[in-house]
């Protein structure tokens, strides 16, 4: 389970933190849910580890995992 | 404001808020399961309605296919069955019975013959011996062929003719040739010129497992031979056997026989496990206005042709009780009848662990209680449904991701949007006005306009409460939240000397009374009684009358609101499924949070009775209606003349209800309550605006994410679209907001949001 990695999206150098004003970078993030715990990589600022959800992802992965969580 | 605490899913369990006791009796009110009258008539429990469904279509193959499943040799029982069915058929009491057997016959005659494939079946190890002939003797072989044990039949007769002769020596020639052909196709080794002798007999016992005769063989091997009739078995000598007085006594002793076998075989008490035997009892509800075709179809002939048999087929109504799957659009959509869906919701509230595939359906009924009107034996869906809910709370496998939005617009009601307040100048109010949240949330002006015509009009002061009745956590099976506002609302009318409460709506005059008690009236009462204001006018077009959920079972405020819509001259129209039986319009039970797809079906379902515009006396179904796109107006809005116009969106429902204590509290008690204004410019797109609604997103969860953005400077610049991202988690919801920046302040073009947290690393 640890190893796998759920979901990985690559920001390809686009997204930037305002804060930092440096490039997002693809970095290990973990979504927790209902006890429950998924590692993925998704676009995170290296300085002040500002992860990025992208919507497609939001409305799609993320909510059918919440979905069959929140049944469980 | 308070927030919700979210679920762990590795909880304890807890309590069950309804016992399996409890369940099962509510499941054994569904009538939908006990068989049809010809059905349960029949002791041979031949499915009489699937069997006429397939003569209907024409389909004589599979009609035959059912029809021996309950007859070894059709055309025999066919023809000679004294048919208790036909006694029983509903039709009958309308008009003219369907003719059940006739149509056996033409099955049995025209039904393409299913062939015993003997070499593919296994038979069993057992051996059954059966000796003698006649009716209840073959009957018997049949059965026994059936059960697959190797059979030898020992009879007197010279050939497999003869035997069949004995026992049907009335067949013509034709219906002797087919059911010949049936008994050689079957697996059955005959011994014929047998003397069936008690010597003959102590030969051959010891060979076979099971032994069988016809009385008369049993008799001539045992002077005293006797059996019980229930079982068909000679106790003393293990010896199964009987008789017939007629075709359907043999054929039923025949079955019961076979069972014995089956049972000795298994070295079982013959007497034990029989499950259900012969004719039953049935409860089942017919609409009897299904009936078109009351007289019978005329024979051309001796028996039906095949076309008269798919004729008098077609008579057939189908029994089957189906009055709250007709009602009901909950029921309708997952087709199932309640008395199995209660029984999956009933299961699902008690896995522990694995999924619990029926927290949709459960969360999806609209809690209504219509099904209890129109079923004939009041089976209560709301009831069920309710209870599971409470369950799933009470064991924390409740998810709250469904309900949480709705429960989170109560908190706002009773908190942020409520306010309490005596008439100003009036101490102690003989009366306090509660609105309900969903008039104030859609229809602000009639509230307003409302309150003061009643502080007007009324002697002894009015006071006036904006908040929820609880309605919500009630639904929602949140009874300790349920608990805590009613010790809320409790204590606020207590604040005002526990005035007579003048609800605004049904559903908060039902759920008040349950709650808090005390006397409640409606402010339709009222204005029975005051008469109508001045400008009060109703529609010019006729309309119809759309009863709410809220007043199921009262009587008197469906006659007070129909009495009202007089007075304003509305002229209203008959629907179907009026006053009691009404159906919800997809708000009540939440069904509109937990299940969109259902709830619009809800609304479809209360629309398709009229093309007329639509009254409501609850704001709840005047806005689902509006939004369904047609005109809808509660019959206050008529009563005040303040059309609110059309259906606003979830944030806008929170802005009225807060912008209406505001007016409220300056213009009539003079108390100055600031909103807050944002210290910048904010717009939204259309689409945005649109995204929002559909996704369960308030205005103030964007401002709360541009707040938070603006606090921490937390925000990434996309390339691709130009827009700044930001986020926050307001309670168990992450938001995201895309937006635009500009000297003025920010434009937001769209919003999306999830349940999950997301952490940095590996965690
Ligand atoms: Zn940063």
């Amino acid at each position: 389970m640890q190893d796998r990695t759920y979901y990985v999206i690559d920001p390809e150098g686009k997204l930037r933190c305002r804060k930092c004003n440096v490039k997002l970078e693809k970095g290990r993030a973990k979504f927790m849910y209902l006890d429950n715990g998924f590692p993925v990589e998704l676009p995170v600022c290296p300085r002040c580890d500002f992860v990025y959800v992208p919507e497609a992802l939001a409305l799609g992965k993320v909510l059918s995992v919440e979905k069959a969580l929140e049944d469980k | 404001m308070s927030k919700i605490q979210e679920r762990g899913s590795t909880h304890v369990y807890k309590v069950n808020k309804i016992s399996k006791e409890e369940m099962d009796s509510m499941v054994s009110l569904c009538v939908y399961e006990d068989p049809p009258y010809c059905n349960a008539a029949c002791p041979l429990k031949l499915d009489t309605r699937a069997l006429m469904k397939a003569v209907a279509e024409g389909d004589f193959k599979k009609a035959l296919q059912i029809y021996e499943k309950i007859a070894p040799f059709p055309v025999l029982l066919s023809q000679c069955c004294e048919a208790p069915c036909e006694g029983r058929c509903r039709m009958g009491e309308v008009g003219e019975g369907i003719s059940i057997r006739d149509i056996e016959a033409t099955v049995a005659a025209n039904g393409e013959v299913t062939k015993s494939g003997g070499v593919f079946r296994r038979k069993k190890r057992q051996t059954v011996a059966l000796f003698g002939s006649g009716l209840f003797a073959l009957f018997l072989a049949g059965e026994i062929e059936k059960k697959m044990y190797p059979l030898t039949v020992f009879c007197e007769e010279a050939d497999i003719e003869a035997y069949l002769k004995s026992a049907a020596a009335f067949l013509d020639e034709q219906s002797f040739a087919i059911e010949l052909k049936r008994l050689k196709s079957k697996d059955i080794d005959f011994v014929f010129g047998c003397e069936l002798s008690p010597k003959f007999f102590e030969e051959k016992r010891a060979d076979f497992n099971v032994l069988c005769a016809s009385e008369e063989a049993a008799k001539c091997f045992f002077k005293d031979a006797q059996c019980d009739r229930a079982l068909m078995y000679y106790e003393a000598e293990k010896l199964v056997m009987g008789s017939g007085s007629g075709t359907m006594d043999a054929a039923f002793g025949a079955k019961k026989a076979a069972l014995t076998v089956d049972r000795l075989a298994q070295k079982l008490s013959p007497a034990n496990m029989r499950g259900e035997e012969g004719a039953v009892d049935t409860r089942l509800y017919t609409d009897m206005s299904e009936a078109r075709e009351l007289k019978r179809v005329a024979k051309s002939g001796a028996v039906y042709t095949k076309e008269e048999a798919m004729a008098e087929a077609q008579r057939c109504i189908q029994c089957r009780c189906e009055e709250c799957m007709k009602s009901c659009a909950y029921l309708k959509h997952y087709k199932k009848h309640p008395g199995l869906l209660s029984r999956e919701i009933y299961n699902n509230t008690q896995i522990i662990m694995g999924d619990h595939q029926l927290n949709k359906p459960m969360n999806s009924c609209s809690l209504c209680g219509q099904c209890a009107v129109v079923c004939p034996n009041g089976f209560d869906m709301a009831q069920v449904c309710h209870a599971a809910r409470r369950n799933m709370v009470s064991t924390d496998k409740m998810p709250l991701a469904p309900h949480e939005f709705a429960l989170l617009d109560m908190l706002f009601s009773n908190e942020e949007a409520f306010l309490a307040r005596p008439q100003p100048g009036v101490e102690k109010c003989k009366y306090v006005f509660f609105p309900g949240c969903q008039a104030s949330a859609i229809a602000p002006a009639t509230v307003r306009a409302a309150y003061e015509d009643l502080s007007d009009r009324l002697e002894g002061g009015v006071a006036l409460m904006l908040g929820c009745c609880g309605a919500i956590c009630d639904w929602a099976g949140r009874y300790e939240m349920q608990e805590t506002t009613r010790e809320f609302i409790k204590n606020e009318l207590s604040k005002l000397g526990d005035p007579i409460i003048i609800a605004g709506c049904p559903t908060c005059k039902k759920e008040l009374s349950e709650s808090v008690g005390g006397e409640i009236i409606g402010i339709w009462d009222v204005l029975e009684q005051i008469g109508l204001p001045e400008g009060a006018k109703g529609l010019s077009r006729p309309a119809a009358m759309h009863d709410s959920c809220g007043a199921r079972g009262d009587e008197a405020t469906q006659n007070a609101i129909r009495d009202l819509a007089a007075k304003l001259g509305c002229e209203l129209l008959e629907t179907e499924y009026q006053r009691d039986e009404s159906p919800c319009c997809g708000y009540g039970g939440l069904t509109m949070y937990a299940n969109r797809e259902v709830a619009h079906e809800m609304a479809e379902k209360c629309l398709e009775r009229s093309d007329a515009p639509y009254i409501s006396y609850c704001m709840a179904c005047r806005d689902r209606f509006a939004r369904e796109g047609r005109e809808s107006r509660h019959i206050l809005e008529l009563v005040y003349g303040t059309d609110a116009g059309n259906p606003p969106d979830i944030s806008e429902k929170r802005w009225n209800r807060l912008t209406l204590k505001n007016n409220m509290l300056r213009e009539i008690w003079g108390e100055e309550s600031e909103m807050a204004k944002l210290p910048y410019e904010l717009n939204f797109s259309d689409e945005a605006l649109e995204m929002m609604d559909d996704r369960m997103i308030l205005k103030s969860d964007v401002i709360a994410v541009i707040e938070h953005m603006r606090e921490t400077g937390a925000a990434i610049d996309d390339e691709d679209t130009g827009y700044i991202m930001a986020n926050h988690r307001v309670g168990n919801v992450t938001f995201w907001v895309a937006l635009t920046e500009d000297a003025e302040g920010y434009t937001v073009h769209r919003a999306y949001s999830h349940r999950m947290k997301i952490v940095k690393g590996n965690g």
